[in-house]
């Protein structure tokens, strides 16, 4: 079924380093603007309620207004969010880089549209940790003022954008380009803020979906040593989940003492490469059953994967880390693989956020029907995925960046830059 | 050797009655409240016993929830037997808290009654997961033989928890007089002081306790906040402290592991015996059977274990009265106990061969009694 808010990224990658370093400032009369929409929102999508409540249907009028509002806000958190480059209207017409479609309005069954507020507080949660935690989908939204009256004052974390947009900052300026991991990233937190949002108001009563691929573009992964492999039907023994933290215990206990040998052996590991520009085999082996080890225990943990996993790393768990043989890995990244490492220990902070809310809401989904949902699954796999990359690449294992993207496996399909789109168009 | 005590040989206890030592109204709130406890504890015992026999029966089957090979699967379902034991246990938790707020014995609330030991039941989680690798281990390598290597290594385990436990809990120093007292009377009965700490329970019960814990260099003697919030007199909280120096004196942490390695043996033999038809502690699938058997032996020597405690009891409150010269305050403590404790001076045999490990209330006043005349 074709999710009903969908993510358009027509994005070049491309940033100009002048707006960049002063985004935040050009960004303040959209800070104004924001305020005074969302004043004017919080009585439509109130007089919205109710009309969807007498018939069945939100008004016309109402529903193009507050798709407006949300594709706005969209626009707005992914240009300070640096996910887009040029300056956004104000009006939230389509068409922006990063955009979100909207469905025309439909009618809504009145019990979801009675309880959305309660129903809604989940994806909120999410929201908060993957977005912003306000409703415009907006990076950047504790600063947007009353744009926080709704999710944000509910949520204030800084979330994955403010990660992004952080880091994005940097990588921008250094190169004019936007990693395109990060903006993948910081497009599918808009766009899952966008999805809450539209719920929220009234826009559409699908529930948002956490899983990358529902609802966005085709995101690219490119090559890498360190890639996820799952093989998990999404069944789950409410016993076990309910027990989750508890059961998980002794495999703490295991990792953090394997944890400290592991960070003795890339010390070893680190000095052998530097020498011989490779991993010593036996170390390339103990340190890849450690990446392993704590993926599956990661997964474990979290209900991103079911069964009890085993304690040495072995493969064939049902969230699975694949790692290929020791290769040729470069001496300078060696020489500076922990301050190299910074940058993707922060985006790992923020998905090892995630994680925790898509346990949480796990928890308490996977009690009550049996079953993880698809999409927090997909959005768990994802973060142990790079939480897997980031540690392998720390530890020496791999010198392959750990890529940000929001993709469990895809073949490199880069999105074709808008500006040659329209080239051709033109010519 | 381990029966030896320093209460004399032949001492005669007074027969008192209860009805003369406690008013009327006194003694049938203890036996009501204590009546209700009791069968709360044989209905959860029950419930226990049903619920890790289906566990037995059936729970192999969880092994399907495994990745873990052998030993890990052996420890998953280790840790879901467990469980199961904690889930089946929490409708008699709520009734015994509900009991203790309506006698005023504790203002914990359900929630906090069924949380605050969580961190217990981690622990429990880790000590079942640890045990489960040295049997499995050991049974992988000596499938027919492995209790007779596990029992030294429980009893290395047991001893080593002992050790520590002092440090397990949060505890402050007491005060100068207490501490006074403890090498007054530490000196008397002619050891080394021990650490004297108080810990505060106050939020969750309203009961007066104290212990004895560790041994050689983490020696401790732990008085509740309880036992110090005004309720009792300076004479019976030093009669509390010389008791549990009494147990240190006899050296009864040391006792209580030399009977806890006298029946190590004996009881991993008998797991092994029961686990064979589902191929021994090698096989995950002997889990759910032996974690039955553990439960049946140790409910099944609750007597015998008692019996060994109130013997060591008896011989620590005997210490407690040659240290403080005082059959007053010890009389007062124990009477306390009934009155405000709520202990039923004089239960029935079968609830003190069960749930008993110190003498009864009217016993340990006859024991006061007893050591009065005799010091005269």
């Amino acid at each position: 079924m074709d999710a009903p808010v969908r993510l358009v990224v027509t994005d070049d990658l491309r940033r100009s380093r002048l707006t960049v370093f002063f985004r935040l400032l050009l960004a303040l009369p959209h800070f104004f603007w924001i305020v005074l929409w969302t004043i004017v929102v919080v009585p439509a999508a109130i007089i919205c309620w109710f009309a969807a409540l007498a018939t069945g249907r939100p008004p016309t009028g109402l529903h193009r207004f507050l798709s407006a509002y949300i594709r706005y806000g969209a626009h707005l958190a992914a240009y300070l969010s640096l996910a887009a480059n040029p300056y956004p209207g104000f009006t939230g017409e389509p068409g922006y880089p990063i955009d979100v479609e909207l469905p025309e309005a439909a009618p809504q069954p009145r019990w979801k549209t009675a309880l959305r507020l309660v129903l809604a507080l989940p994806a909120l949660l999410l929201a908060a940790v993957v977005g912003s935690g306000s409703i415009g989908g907006g990076g950047g939204g504790r600063g947007s003022g009353a744009d926080e009256s709704w999710g944000g004052f509910l949520f204030s974390g800084g979330g994955l954008l403010v990660v992004c947009a952080f880091l994005g900052w940097f990588a921008t300026l250094a190169l004019g380009r936007m990693p395109s991991g990060l903006r993948d990233l910081a497009a599918y937190g808009v766009g899952y803020s966008a999805q809450t949002s539209a719920y929220l108001l009234l826009v559409t009563d699908r529930y948002p979906s956490s899983d990358p691929d529902a609802a966005g573009p085709r995101w690219s992964l490119p090559p890498h040593a360190i890639g996820v492999e799952v093989d998990d039907d999404g069944r789950r023994s409410r016993l076990t989940v309910f027990f989750r933290l508890l059961l998980a215990l002794p495999h703490f206990v295991w990792l953090t003492l394997w944890s400290v040998a592991a960070v003795l052996a890339a010390l070893v590991n680190g000095i052998y490469t530097l020498v011989r520009g490779r991993s010593a085999a036996p170390l390339h082996r103990f340190l890849a059953a450690y990446v392993r080890y704590s993926a599956h225990v990661t997964a474990f943990a979290t209900l991103v994967g079911n069964r009890f996993p085993g304690f040495t790393g072995a493969p064939g768990y049902a969230v699975d880390i694949s790692i290929g043989a020791a290769e040729r890995q470069s001496r300078w990244v060696t020489l500076f693989r922990t301050i190299l490492v910074i940058p993707a220990f922060l985006v790992s902070g923020g998905l090892s956020a995630a994680l925790a809310v898509v346990a949480f809401l796990g928890w308490f989904a996977a009690l009550a029907t049996g079953r993880m949902p698809e999409g927090l699954r997909r959005l768990g796999a994802i973060a142990v995925r790079y939480l897997a990359q980031t540690s392998a690449y720390w530890l020496i294992v791999t010198d392959d960046y750990p890529y940000a993207s929001p993709a469990l496996r895809a073949a490199y399909e880069p999105i074709e830059p808008a500006a040659e789109l329209h080239g051709e168009a033109a010519a | 050797m381990l029966w030896q005590t320093r209460v004399p040989d032949g001492l005669r206890l007074p027969e008192l009655d209860n009805a003369r030592v406690f008013e009327g109204a006194a003694l049938e709130r203890a036996e009501t409240y204590e009546r209700f406890l009791r069968l709360d504890f044989i209905a959860s015992q029950l419930v226990l016993i049903v619920v890790l026999a289906l566990y037995a029966w059936r729970g192999a089957g969880f092994a399907r929830e495994s990745a873990a090979g052998r030993i890990g699967t052996g420890m998953l379902l280790g840790m879901i037997g467990l469980a199961l034991v904690w889930l089946s246990q929490v409708p008699f938790r709520v009734a015994e808290t509900w009991w203790d707020r309506r006698y005023d014995q504790s203002d914990a609330g359900y929630v906090t009654t069924l949380f605050e030991n969580w961190f217990a039941l981690g622990a429990e989680f880790l000590f079942i997961s640890l045990a489960l690798v040295i049997v499995m281990a050991l049974a992988g390598r000596f499938p027919r033989r492995w209790w007779i290597a596990a029992a030294p290594v429980f009893i290395g385990l047991a001893t080593l928890f002992a050790f520590v436990t002092p440090y397990l809990f949060p505890t402050e120093p007491a005060n100068a007089a207490l501490q006074a007292d403890a090498r007054r009377f530490a000196s008397a009965q002619e050891i080394e002081p021990p650490r004297l700490s108080v810990q505060d329970v106050s939020g969750f019960t309203d009961a007066p306790n104290a212990f004895a814990a560790g041994f050689g260099p983490t020696r401790r003697v732990v008085l509740w906040s309880t036992l110090l919030d005004g309720r009792f007199s300076e004479g019976e909280v030093e009669t509390v402290l010389a008791h549990e120096l009494g147990h240190h004196s006899g050296n009864h942490i040391l006792e209580s592991l030399a009977w806890y390695a006298l029946f190590a043996l004996p009881g991993t033999w008998l797991i092994a015996l029961a686990t064979r038809r589902r191929g021994g502690m090698r096989h995950p699938a002997a889990v759910p059977v032996s974690l039955l058997v553990l439960v049946v032996l140790q409910l099944g020597s609750l007597p015998l274990q008692n019996a060994i405690s109130r013997h060591m009891e008896e011989e620590a409150d005997w210490v407690a009265l040659e240290t403080t010269r005082d059959a007053d305050q010890a009389r007062g403590l124990f009477e306390k106990f009934t009155t405000l404790a709520l202990a039923d001076p004089d239960p029935p045999a079968w609830s003190t061969a069960l749930l008993d490990g110190h003498p009864s209330i009217l016993e340990r006043i006859e024991f006061a009694e007893a050591w009065r005349t005799r010091s005269r």
